[in-house]
């Protein structure tokens, strides 16, 4: 006799499942948890930190511009938390409410920054390099993906690039503001480059001819490095 | 919203393939037990059926007498024990290369016109006079005592009907048999499970035992798409007669050496699968044929477009990384391969998470195969080209395979 189907076993069977869907599914949701969490305390460091520039920019507006401290680690810093908010919304999807609420948040650490950069200019003479970079992630946009991977090769090479990346769809009124004040048109990829904005893809070479002054940091870094081989050289020949 | 149905649709199959994971198990830590006392039962057994194993050969000039001799080798009374060998009109040395054996009563050799595996099993079978009668396939090879653990399963059960062995890879030497030992492994385990459910639906080539009363029944072997295996195993589970699988008796089995080989072997296979699944598809969902009915037969139909769908999503998603991966080379140069450690980039998707679990059931599964089979575990590079091969190949079989069925074109032995 064949043996008797036993429905017990079956609904075990399916218990057992359920529970491992369900503790896969909240395993995975605490882990995006801590990393939107990580993005969060990021961001808010980057907020502290804006916040002590711009404390620190008044207090000294009068005095010495030298001792403002806004250095290219913090542009590093807005770079990596880019990568990983990138990360989150391939992760979580673009209409995550948390992601963007951190998006949000993000974009607006950007103009700040940008705003804090363009006074330390114009007070100290500072040259800073700045390029606002429009993108969307609708699916409109093909190019978009490549000329991120070419600004973050020139974030790489260029410390002292300061790129600030905005998604052209995000629903916030100072993003909305700042488009308009640079007169950013739908036409994405968009690079707003000494206030004058270029659309569709630009290589790296594209953009350094734009910005001839990166060449000249690439000569000066190199000079620099040639100079720092030759003194280390010379003092292992002289021990 | 196209993403999220794709998506959606994949969650299911998940489920279900967990599910099926984990009834394997329950049923798995139900018969441990079972299993241990099968493995160290006495070797000794007081009634010894005469038995007949029949040896279908075409043109197996350089494998039959290594079958053969295995079979005179077996640890079973001689008078107890025939070989009825078969040349189905082989166009090689076979005739010539069995004639060695002419003289050895316990061997009779027959000759006939090509007809087909089947023709040349059921010619052996309408010969034999024995309470056993077996078929063994030339290109494989019987351990020592695997008659006298299946004659041994015979006489404690006594509606057992028939007997499969445990089937192991010969000699596995190239990437694609290292491959199918794995695979071996794996499905070892699946039909020591399905045994007692009453679940075994292909009675294979190599070694199947029955009893003389089943032919009697139901009948002899019929053509059925190239896998009459499978078929005689659905008529016996038709008529309710009970098939079981004797791990312990062991035979090894030649597997193809080249992808080419081992492709067609499995279009056959699938093919024939597909096509006696749906031959004896009113057995499907029926609570009558118990877990056979309920799990193993959908299973074995509704599997392959799983396997398919799974493997068009995983190829999806592989192409479209692949093609921003080359995107981001050719702007950001090789470096940008190099991976740089952190632990917020490791992926904890969801899906990620249950195939994670898939797999630690899947080599869970593997390990207790390779057990069954070959009594312990090794680690082997074939476990990994298993899985990392096998779902890549596997797919290419089953997707002509569903051309064929669709289109009616029907797959041949080589």
């Amino acid at each position: 006799m064949r043996p008797k189907i036993e429905t017990k076993k079956y609904v075990f069977a399916f218990i057992i499942t359920s529970f491992v869907f369900l503790g896969a599914l909240i395993v995975s949701n605490i882990f995006s948890e801590r990393r939107l969490s990580e993005i969060k305390n990021i961001e808010n460091k980057i907020s502290l930190d804006i916040l002590s520039s711009e404390t620190q920019f008044a207090l000294l507006k009068e005095s010495s511009c030298k001792a403002i401290d806004h250095s290219t680690a913090f542009s590093e810093e807005l770079g990596s938390l880019a990568s990983k908010l990138s990360y989150m919304e391939d992760a979580l999807g673009a209409e995550n409410v948390d992601v963007i609420s951190l998006k949000k948040y993000y974009s607006l650490l950007q103009i700040k920054d940008y705003l804090l950069i363009a006074q330390i200019k114009e007070k100290c003479g500072t040259k800073p390099i700045t390029i606002i970079y429009f993108y969307s992630n609708k699916g409109d946009c093909e190019d978009c993906k490549k000329e991120g991977y070419v600004l973050t090769k020139l974030r790489e090479e260029y410390p002292e690039l300061r790129i600030y990346s905005f998604d052209y769809n995000l629903d916030l009124s100072a993003l909305k503001t700042m488009k308009s004040i640079q007169e950013v048109q739908n036409r994405l990829p968009a690079l707003v480059i000494w206030d004058e904005p270029y659309y569709g893809f630009k290589s790296a070479e594209d953009i350094e001819k734009i910005i001839p002054q990166l060449k000249r940091l690439r000569t000066e870094r190199e000079k620099a490095e040639a100079a720092k081989a030759a003194t280390s050289t010379k003092e292992t020949a002289d021990n | 919203m196209v993403e999220i149905f794709f998506n959606s649709i994949l969650y299911i199959f998940l489920f279900f393939s967990l599910y099926l994971e984990v009834f394997f198990l329950i049923t798995f830590f139900e018969e441990v037990e079972t299993i241990k006392a099968e493995k160290n039962r006495s070797k000794k057994i007081s009634y010894y059926p005469s038995t007949t194993i029949i040896v279908p050969c075409w043109n197996e000039e350089k494998t039959v007498s290594g079958t053969v001799e295995s079979l005179l080798a077996l640890d079973y009374p001689k008078d107890k024990l025939n070989i009825i060998i078969v040349d189905d009109g082989s166009t090689d040395h076979t005739w010539q290369v069995i004639q060695k054996f002419r003289t050895n009563p316990q061997v009779s050799l027959i000759k006939k016109e090509n007809g087909g595996k089947h023709t040349a099993v059921n010619l052996g079978i309408q010969e034999s006079t024995a309470e056993l009668v077996g078929c063994l396939d030339a290109d494989s090879f019987v351990e020592r005592d695997a008659l006298l653990e299946i004659a041994h399963a015979f006489n404690e059960d006594p509606v057992m009907m028939a007997a499969t062995p445990m089937l192991v890879v010969h000699e596995p030497k190239t990437i694609f048999q290292k491959m199918q030992r794995t695979e071996y492994h794996a499905s070892a385990f699946l039909k020591r499970i399905l045994s007692p459910l009453d679940a075994i639906y292909v009675t294979p080539g190599p070694f199947s035992i029955f009893r003389r009363t089943v032919f009697d029944k139901i009948g002899l072997y019929k053509k059925a798409h190239n896998t009459e295996d499978m078929e005689f195993a659905l008529r016996m589970q038709k008529h309710h007669l009970r098939i079981r699988n004797v791990y312990t008796a062991h035979v090894h089995t030649s597997t193809p050496n080249t992808f080419y080989k081992l492709y067609r072997q499995r279009l056959r296979w699938a093919y024939g699968s597909i096509k006696n699944t749906l031959d004896y598809r009113f057995m499907i969902f029926k609570r009558e044929y118990g877990i056979l009915g309920t799990i193993a037969l959908p299973l074995s139909l509704f599997g392959i477009f799983v396997l398919l769908y799974n493997f068009g999503f995983v190829m999806f998603h592989a192409g479209r990384t692949i093609f921003t991966k080359i995107t981001e080379i050719s702007i950001m140069g090789v470096a940008s391969l190099v991976p740089h450690f952190n632990t917020f980039y490791l992926n904890t998707d969801f899906m990620v998470l249950i195939a994670y679990v898939l797999l630690g059931i899947g080599l869970f599964i593997v390990w207790n195969g390779a057990k069954l089979a070959e009594g312990r575990f090794r680690p082997t590079m074939g476990i990994f080209y298993f899985f990392a091969l096998y779902g890549i190949v596997a797919p290419l079989w089953f997707a002509r395979a569903i051309i064929n069925v669709v289109f009616s074109r029907t797959t041949s032995w080589r």
